[in-house]
């Protein structure tokens, strides 16, 4: 390589780099920067993560466990429209290490008229293209960034690794060497706790893929490009260690059919008719084989919802009739022996209400009880339940229930009915021994909130894993991520309910990632490398000092105390008592840093590189 | 109860799909108003949620919601007698309750909805709406009314009387020609 293009190889080192400044007339560069610093489209960094000019280094350099990612804003920087090529190359053995390449969307968002990168295309290497970036339509562009993966498998040999990303354009080069070390720990496939996200329907499929359905027509919601869009969505979080949770039913107890076997009869004649759609869309995640081409490998998925509501399987026009009882038991011990003859045993399988009131389909609330006369219903339907499995069924039922209010008097009168609870994150603040004795008796307990929006700070959603991990809960639900808005490209609502966005637009059949949805896996695979070091240290001092490193804090900051109110009726309290009630623990949490979960990971990375 | 009540046809004319489908709500509509009970339909909200509905506090946006309450008895008798009445018809529909708001005379709000998710006017969330002009007739000359603005869906108005006389809700009586599968799971 000519020293006058080295000279424009400019990197970092994450942690101890030495910088240098930035050569601002050079015509091409390439640049990188740490996760949580989102290159903007004119070679700065998005003001929510600190919007200095970026800050170009000599060298990239990590150190890192087996089983895990390490990631990185890649940047083309051109001070003049042209085109360009780049690509990510081993220099020597690449081992089993692989090198993904995504080209990050700069989004505009009509809140504050800006650009945010988040959505991730991948692209195939060397990628070729030109700034602006034809179809980013962005004005006056200078930068393209990259997002960039490398991927570290278990059984990848512990050594020093060496890659370069070389740009080229018009007869002019840049490269970034890259050094990778990998140690011989590795990152369990376990995590620490399951994060969640939740969808609604498949509608949304339809909308969100106008070429597969407009071409099948009537046919798309029982086609087989259908299920793979499905699956293809269960994957792609499986991929970034979370998983995905699809409700199939409305407030009113409609339910999608794909989400259901159809049944046919009434009273005692009310039996399944036909699984097949139901097999379809369900088999190869209850058995795992729609995993089977993945980098964490085939495994069925651990919770699913059932399409269980007041009004499937049995009809409420018999509600408090033994033909209702008659109904529900008969077709819950259907599946229960379908399930069990299928060998679909990993899965939990919820019976979860979702309807509130307000919506007029139902006169009590499945979700978030207020008025605890409520919980009567959840009494009846525990022991429908029961009645309907055998007691000694391989099949894992769970009775869950997403609970806010009333939830503390919740957990002691639903004892021994309810055993799953997605909590509230506010009432729970709380309430810091309820995951531990919730854990004692056999209860799952989750928690749940939303995606932080591209807005906020990159590193706003590191905040969900280590909470959920500190308060020491099962999962966090995010509630809603595939619902990208109607122009995410263009006019961007910010996407507090989006981690993924639909690929079409890319001649993708499937969804692609987020920068958000990728620093919660690197966050989650940091957790499951620091947890599995409780063998050596304290779990205490763990989270002790991750807390310390991340913002400063100790672990009784992460908690509320009680408020006074809370001693009051539930119906009696309101959503703004609530809102003051959180604040002292969100206080903590209103602005992290960018550096906050590199610091997480410098301290796991220390220990994790003293394991043999 | 008035024993006069004309069907009356707005947007016409219907094509003959939706003739059929008109007359068959129709006739669900009519035997509606014999059988739902307009006093049990008063007794579904609570006045405490009704007390709630039109409370404005920006720090609590949510409050009408979060209080909204029902008795469950007064609740499930009408709505058991929705979905009988909705399974006179030979093809999907629901037969949904709504009820003026005391005070309120511009303001109109659905009280019971059923497992199709089916209705022309509700939009999805609503706790109370604008009151929707047709439904205004209804509640004011107790005659039923057919209501095809939305284009393949057919909406029957009927009122529902109380023991004295007066009407106190309205049912609407609704379908679509093609049926969505999968709108509204959520």
């Amino acid at each position: 390589m000519p020293l006058s293009t080295k000279g424009r190889a400019l990197a970092i080192v994450f942690g101890a780099a030495v910088g240098i400044p930035a050569v601002a007339q050079r015509r091409v560069e390439l640049a990188a920067i740490d996760e949580y610093r989102r290159p903007d489209p004119f070679g700065s960094i998005v003001a929510a993560d600190g919007g200095a000019a970026l800050t170009l280094r000599r060298e990239l350099s990590f150190e890192n466990a087996r089983g895990s990612y390490v990631s990185f804003h890649l940047i083309v920087k051109m001070a003049r429209p042209g085109p360009y090529s780049l690509a990510i190359r081993f220099a020597g053995e690449s081992g089993k290490l692989e090198a993904d390449l995504f080209r990050e969307w700069f989004h505009f968002t009509d809140s504050d008229k800006k650009y945010y990168p988040d959505a991730l295309i991948p692209v195939a290497q060397p990628y070729e293209s030109r700034i602006p970036e034809p179809d980013n339509r962005i004005p006056n562009q200078t930068a393209q960034a990259f997002w960039v993966d490398f991927w570290i498998p278990p059984d990848a040999a512990p050594a020093v690794y060496r890659a370069r990303a070389v740009l080229k354009s018009e007869g002019a080069s840049s490269e970034l060497p890259i050094q990778l070390k990998v140690l011989p720990a590795v990152v369990p496939n376990d995590d620490v706790l399951l994060m969640d996200h939740n969808s609604y329907g498949t509608s949304w499929l339809a909308d969100d893929y106008p070429a597969i359905s407009g071409r099948l027509g009537d046919a798309f919601f029982q086609s087989d490009e259908f299920f793979r869009l499905i699956h293809a969505y269960h994957r792609i979080f499986y991929e970034h260690r979370g998983i995905l949770h699809q409700l199939g039913y409305g407030h009113a107890g409609k339910v999608g059919p794909e989400f259901v076997p159809a049944l046919e009869g009434s009273g005692r004649g009310r039996r399944v008719a036909n699984w097949s759609l139901y097999d379809r869309h369900y088999g190869p995640l209850f058995d795992g084989s729609a995993f089977a081409s993945t980098r964490r490998g085939a495994r069925p998925i651990p919770f699913v919802y059932l399409p269980v509501n007041p009004e499937w399987p049995a009809s409420f026009l018999n509600w408090g009739e033994p033909g209702y009882e008659v109904e529900f038991v008969n077709v819950l011990s259907e599946m229960e022996r379908h399930f069990r003859e299928r060998g679909w045993t990993e899965t939990r399988f919820e019976l979860f209400f979702n309807h509130k009131k307000r919506y007029m389909g139902f006169p009590w609330d499945g979700d978030e009880v207020r008025f605890p006369a409520d919980n009567r219903y959840f009494l009846e339907y525990g022991r429908l339940l029961k009645k309907a499995l055998p007691p000694q069924t391989p099949v894992k039922f769970v009775f869950r229930a997403d609970v806010s209010w009333d939830m503390e008097q919740q957990f002691k009168d639903l004892a021994g009915v309810v055993n799953m609870w997605t909590a509230s994150r506010d009432i729970l603040s709380w309430l810091p021994r309820a995951p531990a004795m919730l854990h004692e008796r056999g209860d799952v307990i989750w928690y749940y909130s939303g995606p932080p929006t591209v807005t906020l700070p990159a590193s706003s959603i590191t905040q969900f894993p280590l909470e959920g991990w500190m308060w020491g809960v099962g999962g966090f639900v995010h509630w809603l991520v595939v619902s990208a808005g109607s122009d995410p490209w263009f006019h961007f609502d910010g996407g507090s309910t989006a981690l993924v966005y639909p690929g079409e637009r890319f001649g993708i059949e499937g969804p692609i990632p987020s920068v958000r949805l990728k620093i919660q896996r690197n966050t989650m695979q940091d957790l499951a490398m620091l947890a599995s070091l409780a063998k050596r240290k304290p779990l205490d001092e763990l989270k002790s000092q991750a807390a310390l490193q991340y913002n400063h804090t100790g672990l009784s900051d992460w908690w509320n105390p009680r408020p006074a109110f809370a001693d009051q009726p539930t119906y009696e309290w309101n959503g703004s008592g609530l809102e003051e009630a959180m604040k002292p623990a969100m206080s903590h949490l209103e602005h992290i840093d960018p550096a906050a979960w590199a610091r997480v990971r410098q301290y796991v990375t220390r220990l994790a590189a003293e394991e043999k | 109860m008035k024993t006069l009540v004309l069907p009356l046809f707005f947007l016409v004319p219907l094509v003959a799909a939706e003739r059929d489908m008109a007359r068959e709500l129709d006739e669900v509509a009519r035997v509606a108003t014999a059988m739902v009970d307009g006093d049990t339909c008063r007794r579904i909200v609570t006045p405490r949620a009704l007390q709630y509905m039109f409370k404005q506090d920006p720090r609590d946006p949510w409050a009408a919601g979060d209080n909204y309450e029902v008795n469950d008895e007064a609740f499930i008798s009408v709505k058991k007698v929705l979905i009988r009445l909705s399974r006179l018809a030979p093809f999907p529909c629901d037969v949904n309750l709504w009820m003026p708001i005391a005070g309120h005379p511009d303001k109109v709000r659905v009280v019971i909805r059923n497992v199709n998710e089916l209705s022309q006017f509700w939009p999805w969330g609503a706790l109370f709406q604008d009151m929707i002009p047709q439904m205004k007739q209804v509640l004011e000359t107790g005659h039923r009314i057919t209501v095809t603005e939305k284009p393949g869906w057919v909406s029957v108005l009927a009122p529902v009387y109380n023991s004295l006389g007066d009407i106190t809700a309205l049912v609407e009586a609704a379908s679509e020609k093609r049926l969505d599968a999968h709108e509204n799971v959520k």
